[in-house]
């Protein structure tokens, strides 16, 4: 099985996907799973303000997404367009 | 064993482009709707003040879900999006429940299917938000918080949608896989049972609570 | 210089025992260090109940150090036992089983540090319970060790079993894979099962008439924080017996290797979140033993969601294993499905340990407030879910893989 230029290419852009989103899932998983603790934490204080810490919770949830949307366009770049 | 992602389809032909039609998928989600308008008929049929067993099943559910709205959203939206986000939980409740029966199968175990209502509920979110806001007002939450966050927010809405349907037809398809594979191995013992409970009935009541929850929480999100 | 197959089986069973002991070492050590640590805050707070202090200390540690003579055993046999069977398979086992022991002692090791630690500065708060802080340290840390129970059980059979009858090429990277799977899905449960075994011994000693009802819930957060290892488990039994011989070698190898890999990742994640929830509720039905229904009914609904990245995981293994596929001769196909392992196996470590946080959060702040327990318990689900999103992801990027490239 002689590995050629252009198959060698290929499979190194799928290992690569594969590192890119498997890698790149660890630190907003734990970042939103830390906010979202605090944010229980909070309404467990206050349980009148549920709906403002919800949304603030949510709006900083979404903020911390963004290098998990980062390593997910990369990922699929290498799959489709390498 | 081998055709385990495999699903019957019904090809036509129209002006050369193939219609597909997934047939199992669209026999249980009839089954489904025709049970829910089964159980609205039994429940509303003579309402009285002594309720009979489906009454109070049914104003069980509408009020626990009424208040949950009245909370997210204020009192005259409520009113309007609450018979959505109610009739999205019944339907998804009884569609995860449908695979303990025997020869039937979830509808929700087809990406199809969850696809369908996450892109429903994207577009009842950004209606509402351009009512609320105006489309001015929407337009420029997207460049919150700073100016070139733009692709990454309209890509982060996109983003919500695939997760929202992903999710449930992940933990729907994954259970009803890890119980064919698990039984076919092990004939017989007491575990697939226990398995059909923990995955049918209890993953399937959270990941429509979770689902309808979160359709709700974007509306509001988009409202405010 | 060409090797013959009896000197790469020698090979490999000398790596593997490197690998065993090595991995093993670092777990009981870890866990033995903070048991140390944690008797000497004890002493230095209460110098006078110091002999019983040190007695619990040693008694913890010994506990600990089980996992790494667990991997000592395992060294040994592999250096010094002729196993049956003398073919590339049986190499492949010997690495596997190293693998699986290492990385099992890993995460009990660390994990059975923490009951004991709690457990002296129980003591020095309430000298009274020593003898129940004791059991129940005990009963804690046997709990802690089952994955690398699991883990020893794995190595044995991959040792002593003969699988010379199926075919070398996918046969040999479905042993090392049953090795990876359950070696790395044995730490996160581990580490788990630590929590709230400490966090009910510390309970035990500032609530002393709740002691029944802490160690039953521990025991109850403990067993369903297993859960991620059950699930290796059942992928290395269902790797090691199932026939993949009719199967093209080429692109099975890769896939049963991923397969390993995506079960045994993402079982790290979900075990220790489980276990933060677990401890978390055993903190607070010793803070407010009334409130213990509510409260473990929403820590089960917490592991529960924390689970589903390593259900994801489980489920890109079997897809991965039970999947038909063509023969391939370009090296792009076997990479694909070993990313698509790697991917999802990585990518359920970070949403299951977040998970645990917020359900962490919500179970603690339920027993404090148990009017609020409705609100915390929507927040908690919406939390957990919002946060899921890079595990699924993570899927996504994995079916595309196994199913479009």
């Amino acid at each position: 099985m002689a590995i050629e230029g252009a198959d060698l290419v290929k499979a190194a852009a799928f290992i690569g996907a594969g590192l890119a989103m498997g890698f790149g899932a660890i630190g907003p998983g734990v970042g939103e799973g830390y906010a979202a603790g605090k944010a229980c934490e909070a309404i467990g204080r206050k349980p009148e303000e549920a709906d403002l810490l919800t949304r603030t919770m949510l709006v900083g949830q979404a903020v911390s997404e963004s290098t998990g949307i980062y390593s997910l366009v990369v990922a699929l770049l290498l799959l489709f367009v390498v | 064993m081998e055709d385990l992602t495999k699903i019957p389809q019904f090809v036509i032909k129209i002006f050369g482009v193939n219609l597909v039609f997934n047939v199992e998928t669209i026999i249980m989600s009839w089954i489904v709707m025709a049970a829910l308008i089964l159980f609205g008929i039994l429940a509303t049929r003579k309402i009285d003040f002594l309720p009979n067993p489906f009454q109070v099943v049914a104003e069980f559910i509408i009020g626990a879900f009424y208040s949950l709205t009245k909370d997210a959203l204020d009192a005259k939206m409520a009113k309007k999006y609450f018979p959505l986000i109610c009739g999205l939980f019944m339907f998804l409740l009884l569609s995860n429940w449908l695979g303990i029966l025997p020869k039937l199968s979830e509808p929700t175990r087809d990406l199809n299917t969850t696809l369908g209502f996450g892109v429903l509920g994207f577009f009842i979110a950004h209606h509402a938000g351009i009512k609320a806001k105006g489309f001015k007002g929407y337009a420029s939450g997207y460049f919150q918080p700073i100016f070139f966050m733009a692709p990454l927010n309209v890509i982060g809405e996109l983003a919500k949608v695939i997760s929202i349907s992903f999710r449930l037809y992940g933990n729907i398809l994954g259970g009803s896989i890890i119980i064919l594979i698990v039984s076919h191995l092990i004939y017989g013992l007491v575990l697939p049972p226990v398995l059909i409970c923990f995955f049918g009935l209890f993953v399937g009541s959270i990941q429509a609570f979770v689902f309808t929850m979160l359709t709700l929480v974007y509306i509001s999100v988009q409202v405010k | 210089m060409t090797l013959d197959v009896p000197t790469t089986v020698k090979l490999a069973s000398y790596v593997g025992a490197g690998f065993c002991i090595g991995l093993g070492a670092i777990g009981a050590a870890l866990g033995e260090g903070f048991t140390a640590g944690l008797a000497n805050q004890s002493i230095s707070s209460d110098p006078r109940k110091s002999g019983d202090i040190i007695k619990n200390m040693l008694v913890g540690q010994a506990i600990a150090e089980s996992a790494g003579i667990f991997a000592l055993v395992i060294a040994i046999l592999l250096i010094f036992l002729e196993s049956p069977g003398t073919s590339l398979v049986k190499a492949a086992a010997l690495v596997g089983a190293g693998l699986s022991m290492g990385l099992g002692a890993v995460g009990s090791g660390i994990g059975s540090g923490y009951p004991g630690g709690k457990a002296c500065l129980g003591i020095s708060m309430q000298p009274t319970v020593s003898g129940r802080l004791t059991t129940n340290m005990l009963i804690g840390s046997a709990v802690c060790q089952t994955p690398a129970i699991f883990s020893m059980v794995i190595a044995l059979m991959l040792m002593f079993l003969d699988f010379g009858k199926g075919a070398v090429s996918p046969t040999w990277a479905a042993l090392l894979g049953a090795g990876i799977c359950m070696g790395f899905g044995a730490i996160g449960s581990g580490i788990g099962s630590g929590y709230p075994g400490g966090e009910a011994c510390l309970g035990i000693a500032r609530q002393p008439t709740a002691s029944g009802l802490l160690t039953t819930n521990m025991l109850i957060g403990s067993a369903v924080c297993q859960t991620p290892a059950i699930f290796s488990m059942v992928i290395a039994l269902m790797l090691m017996f199932l026939d993949f011989g009719k199967a093209p070698p080429s692109p099975t190898w890769a896939a049963l290797l991923g397969a390993g890999i995506s079960t045994g990742l993402a079982a790290i994640g979900s075990g220790m979140g489980g276990g933060m929830a677990a401890g978390a509720s055993c903190e607070g039905v010793a803070r407010n033993p009334d409130t213990i229904g509510q409260t473990t009914t929403t820590m089960l609904v917490g592991q529960a969601v924390s689970q589903t990245p390593s259900i994801f995981g489980l489920l890109v293994s079997l897809i991965l294993m039970f999947k038909v596929y063509p023969e391939a001769t370009t090296l792009a196909a076997p990479m694909a499905l070993l990313g698509a392992g790697l991917c999802m196996g990585a990518g359920g470590i970070g949403p299951g340990i977040g998970n645990g946080m917020t359900a962490q959060g919500a179970v603690t702040w339920v027993a404090r407030n148990i009017e609020a327990a409705g609100v915390l318990t929507r927040t908690m689900l919406v939390g957990q879910a919002v946060s899921q999103s890079t595990a699924i992801y993570a899927m996504v990027v994995s079916l595309v893989l196994m199913f479009v490239v």
